[in-house]
């Protein structure tokens, strides 16, 4: 009989480059957090250290390592043992997801004008016309079409991207830096994550609402690989949009309206801010344009006809996109799966995705 | 403001004998920073309903410099004056189309006055 051939640690650490933090979406490997491996007559003992002791997905960790190593040849049992980082080897690892030695104090990569991440603000003049349900559903479809993308829920009073996205939860943070959570492949950081529960209401004046904000951005670990950032704001021109303007040295804007008048006379005033801040307007979003009961019925326009595309004509931009109206867009938000997920199909997802593709092909995201 | 504003690709030194930005369409502008701080668009300079209020030019010192300037957003340059005064934001606009006082744009200005 041939000897068992003999697994060796090199090749263990090997398999564990695999291994990604669920998190972090870096190898454990590069994260430094693989502390030890031991190996005795094909039995491997693997030591990892986790961020924080309540990481939420240890066992997910614990799972992929053993079935990496156990994949190899000549490996019998597979023990993992779990530990936690020391404040030094945390900042270590801060440092090193922020890019590296040289500078330990640089922030989120969008906060540099020469960023290749593509913010887009979602914007409207009056609350009601459907901002959010755009924004989860502007994002499943990029998701769709290949690329990373972010949500920073920036409507501080009015969240409800957790709940359209059907998400619930803490981010993590690794000392001061914050995990966003993730859903449908994409990452949403919320004020409705920090609160007790989803009911719980936000009782804030001015700078709070900067200070909030303005940690979302610079202290959030967005990924490196995150495209596009797409960031719901609170309906009008408040204390949010300043902060979001001040802040973010590169960020385009899309506004969304509702057919009627009353709706796009006020949205010209999201424009008219965007002027004043430099931001570029790429296009006018008009939901709830019509309902259509049947595919052989005529559509039949509830709020009126054509406010979105007066609007894009007096800014001199492009109509992104007319979403229809449609109870299953209500039902999907209200479920936590966005439309453009459950019914891909429909004419709403279809909608949405052609909006996507538009909005991107202004926007694409640069080769590198 | 039009979205292709011109930005600043740089801003001088604080330490320079005047204000100097390099800007994206390549024009570079001057300013004396005594006429950048008596420009201060603030709302404590120039009142909170733009009511006409200027800063008077005596309560400014000659050697008026900053300390600091930070840019603000994609739209405005915010600088910290030595004695602390930094409410004032200027917009990218105005330094760049009032504020101006290289040849051409000096030139280009007492031409429209003199219309």
């Amino acid at each position: 009989m041939s000897p068992e051939p003999k697994v060796s640690r090199e090749q263990v650490l090997d398999a564990l480059r695999g291994v990604e933090d669920p998190e972090l979406h870096k190898s454990i490997v590069d994260l430094d957090m693989v502390k030890d491996i031991q190996i005795t007559d094909g039995r491997v003992n693997v030591t990892a250290l986790l961020t924080i002791s309540a990481c939420p997905l240890r066992e997910t960790i614990v799972t992929s390592i053993r079935d990496r190593v156990r994949s190899l040849p000549g490996v019998g049992e597979v023990d993992v043992t779990l530990g936690v980082m020391d404040p030094q080897e945390r900042q270590a690892l801060i440092t090193k997801l922020r890019g590296g030695a040289a500078s330990p104090t640089r922030r989120s990569s969008f906060l540099t004008p020469e960023s290749p991440v593509r913010v887009i603000t979602i914007a409207s003049g009056k609350g009601g016309v459907g901002k959010s349900t755009v924004t989860v559903n502007l994002a499943i479809a990029l998701t769709q079409m290949g690329h990373k993308v972010g949500i920073i829920d920036a409507d501080v009073y009015g969240f409800s991207i957790p709940r359209m996205l059907g998400m619930r939860g803490r981010p993590t943070m690794i000392d001061q830096m914050v995990v966003p959570l993730e859903k449908h492949g994409i990452r949403v950081m919320s004020i409705g994550f920090m609160l007790p529960d989803e009911t719980d209401a936000v009782v804030w004046r001015g700078p709070m609402l900067h200070k909030a904000l303005t940690t979302f951005i610079n202290e959030v670990h967005w990924g490196d690989d995150l495209d596009y950032l797409l960031l719901d704001l609170p309906p009008g021109t408040g204390d949010v949009s300043i902060t979001i303007a001040q802040t973010l040295p590169q960020t385009h804007m899309v506004i969304v309206t509702t057919p009627q008048a009353a709706a796009v006379s006020v949205a010209q005033r999201a424009a008219r801010m965007a002027d004043k801040v430099n931001i570029e307007v790429m296009g006018i979003i008009e939901n709830m344009s019509y309902f259509q009961a049947a595919p052989d019925q005529p559509p039949i326009y509830i709020f009126g006809r054509g406010g979105g595309q007066r609007l894009a004509e007096v800014q001199g931009v492009p109509l992104l996109g007319e979403i229809p109206l449609d109870p299953a867009i209500r039902e999907g938000g209200d479920e936590g799966t966005p439309i453009t997920l459950s019914a891909p199909d429909s004419p709403v997802a279809k909608a949405f995705r052609t909006t996507a593709d538009k909005l991107i092909r202004r926007l694409p995201v640069p080769v590198a | 403001m039009s979205p292709r504003m011109p930005t600043p690709v740089e801003v001088g030194s604080i330490v320079g004998k005047t204000f100097r930005i390099t800007w994206s369409d390549g024009h570079r502008s001057t300013c004396s920073w005594k006429a950048l701080r008596l420009a201060c668009p603030c709302a404590h300079c120039r009142g909170e309903w733009a009511d006409g209020r200027t800063v008077d030019p005596s309560s400014i010192r000659e050697d008026v410099h900053p300390m600091r300037i930070e840019r603000v957003g994609a739209y405005a340059l915010q600088p910290t004056w030595w004695d602390g005064h930094n409410t004032g934001l200027y917009t990218f606009h105005m330094l760049r189309f009032e504020l101006c006082e290289c040849v051409e744009c000096t030139a280009a200005r007492s031409a429209r006055a003199a219309r």
